[in-house]
């Protein structure tokens, strides 16, 4: 073996190994709030990786003493109705932008984008006293309302991304066969852009399902979601770590399958997002 | 546009099977639309949802920062009180202590989360079977909640039996008696390292798109120059990803700043005040203490410090683009 298959060897090896390390890195606090919240609530800090895996963490949450059904439900409402209010929204706004040049329009375009730099307090402070004048605190309807601020300027650069990559060909035909805008918009680009309206209603929901300064803000008992309904779980007597792991793993894991399907354009979205 | 993103960038959006497709001629007004209204007809659904939910807080804000609004005193605004609540702001210890610690909080982890991040791209930025793996679950820590990320972490650095803080014990043994969020130096550590694990494999993904752009016989020819490794990289590689590394240290400190999920989950902003962030005294003044136009005023500073970083980022890419 000559001195530089040996070093090209090493090379590999080194390499294998950092690879293996990133994923160490990346996995382990998932693993380990996985295998907490099946581990029985006795064993919660038990470092031992073999255990006889129970349900009785999940039992705890779900109509057990620490119910957070309710939570989990306002979750879901949440983020489905933030959702399929959002989309419609974008979608149109997206294709002016991608398909029209008009006075103000760069100008708009970078508003939209700016909005992702407002703190999330700056919002949520009005809100509080005009939801609380409205009767409106504590309520899905305010988050729904206040979680719009983040997933429309978002969804709608991220969708005008793809409008822009649709062929104009199959449009102007339709258009010449007499075809209205309203039709054109929902029979052709639609189903046209149905991958990018998918990318974009994951983003929606993982966006309003992972926030927490707003429902921590604006819901106090009834509308609270399952990241602030996690906090019910530290008590003065302590935490329960083996129920907070199984609604942990509750909240993450529809997260983690969705965005494995949409990593590379998660990854383009931030970084496109920044730029005009 | 910048160009280093656009290759990999453009090619997602329009599939990932025809990166080398022609740039499409730029898109005219047609016919009958030109000077129509058609255009505000379709942006104004998602303007009037912007201006309800983004333009109508922060002019409120600024309205109620210059008013004096306790609403454990007033459901209703108070008097007009001109600059008071900023400068309250400047000769409060806490405040400026907020700001001390955003700014360390910042600083230290846009510099670890880029350092690491980069790191790991070049360490994927290849082929093969264990890194296309770990290359498709680089998103996953990014995906986790950040208020959840501050819970896991809380768990696994419990002092007692945390699992992170055992093996940390063993491996660094002068750590094995921290109490990793009783101690002012350690909690700040700790709320750096959560950033890291969520942000470093997602700014690997950015920069591995950015890499990706890089032809490889460019290295090839390098290499046969007799270039090294470190040579390629400071010649080659990080001038064609410095516009990418721009975005991503302008993004990972627009989302320090804001930090609050964690603090809320891990710290709380202790012990004492070693990890009350800016975002986090505001929402205190606010929520906890109801002081509606104090907490106006400082969440308006935050506003503007955001809006100087903003500023400065545009100038700078748009030197770039002159280049």
């Amino acid at each position: 073996m000559t001195a530089r298959s040996a070093r090209s060897y090493a090379a590999r090896g080194l390499h294998v190994l950092g690879t293996l390390a990133v994923l160490f890195f990346i996995l382990f606090p998932i693993a380990w709030l996985a295998m907490t919240a099946l581990r029985p609530a006795r064993d919660a800090f038990s470092t031992s990786p073999f255990f006889s895996p129970t349900l009785e963490n999940f039992r705890g949450i779900i109509g057990g003493e620490n119910d957070l059904t309710m939570a989990l439900v306002n979750s879901v409402v949440v983020g489905v109705a933030t959702t399929l209010i959002a989309l419609p929204m974008a979608l149109l706004a997206a294709y002016g932008f991608s398909r029209y040049r008009f006075p103000g329009h760069r100008s708009m375009l970078l508003a939209m984008v700016a909005t992702q730099f407002i703190p999330g307090v700056a919002i949520a402070l009005p809100f509080l006293t005009l939801f609380h004048d409205l009767g409106l605190l504590d309520t899905r309807a305010a988050l729904v309302i206040v979680n719009l601020s983040l997933v429309v300027p978002y969804i709608t650069w991220l969708l005008k991304g793809f409008v822009d990559g649709l062929p104009l060909e199959i449009e102007e035909a339709a258009r010449m066969d007499g075809c209205g805008q309203v039709r054109l918009l929902w029979r052709v680009v639609t189903p046209l852009a149905a991958p990018g309206i998918f990318v974009c209603a994951v983003f929606s929901f993982l966006l309003s399902w992972n926030e927490f300064l707003f429902p921590t803000f604006l819901a106090k008992e009834n509308a609270t979601t399952l990241p602030v309904g996690l906090m019910t779980l530290v008590r003065p007597e302590g935490v329960a770590w083996g129920q907070m792991a199984a609604a942990g793993l509750t909240v993450m894991l529809p997260m983690l399958i969705m965005s494995l399907f949409v990593r590379k354009h998660f990854a383009q979205g931030m970084t496109m997002g920044a730029i005009k | 546009m910048v160009t280093a993103t656009s290759p990999a960038g453009r090619s997602t959006a329009r599939g990932a099977e025809d990166p080398g497709r022609p740039a499409r001629a730029p898109r005219r007004p047609r016919g009958r639309l030109r000077r129509s209204a058609a255009p505000y007809l379709h942006l104004a659904p998602a303007l009037a949802a912007v201006v309800l939910t983004t333009v109508y807080p922060l002019v409120a804000a600024l309205v109620n920062s210059f008013r004096h609004w306790r609403l454990n005193e007033s459901r209703t605004p108070g008097a007009f009180v001109g600059f008071d609540q900023y400068a309250r702001a400047l000769r409060d210890d806490t405040f400026l202590n907020s700001v001390v610690v955003t700014t360390r909080f910042t600083v230290i982890s846009v510099v670890l989360s880029v350092g690491l991040g980069l790191a790991i791209a070049l360490l994927l930025n290849r082929r093969g079977r264990l890194t296309g793996l770990t290359k498709a679950l680089l998103i996953l820590p990014f995906a986790v909640a950040p208020a959840l990320k501050g819970f896991s972490w809380r768990f696994m650095l419990n002092p007692d039996h945390g699992v992170y803080d055992k093996m940390l014990g063993t491996v660094l043994p002068f750590t094995s008696d921290v109490d990793w969020l009783g101690d002012e130096f350690w909690a700040q550590i700790v709320l750096v390292l959560t950033e890291v694990w969520g942000w470093a494999p997602l700014i690997a993904l950015m920069l591995l798109g950015g890499l990706a752009s890089v032809p490889p016989e460019v290295h090839e020819a390098a290499r046969v120059d007799g270039c090294g490794a470190w040579d390629r990289f400071r010649h080659i590689t990080f001038p064609l990803l410095r516009p990418l590394l721009l975005i991503v240290v302008f993004l990972k400190a627009v989302f320090s700043i804001k930090l609050f999920d964690q603090v809320v989950t891990i710290t709380g902003g202790g012990p004492g005040r070693a990890t009350e962030t800016l975002n986090f005294y505001a929402y205190a003044q606010g929520f906890t203490f109801l002081d509606i136009g104090y907490a106006s005023a400082v969440s308006w500073i935050l506003v503007l410090a955001l809006g100087v970083l903003a500023a400065f980022y545009l100038i700078a890419m748009n030197r770039q683009e002159e280049r």
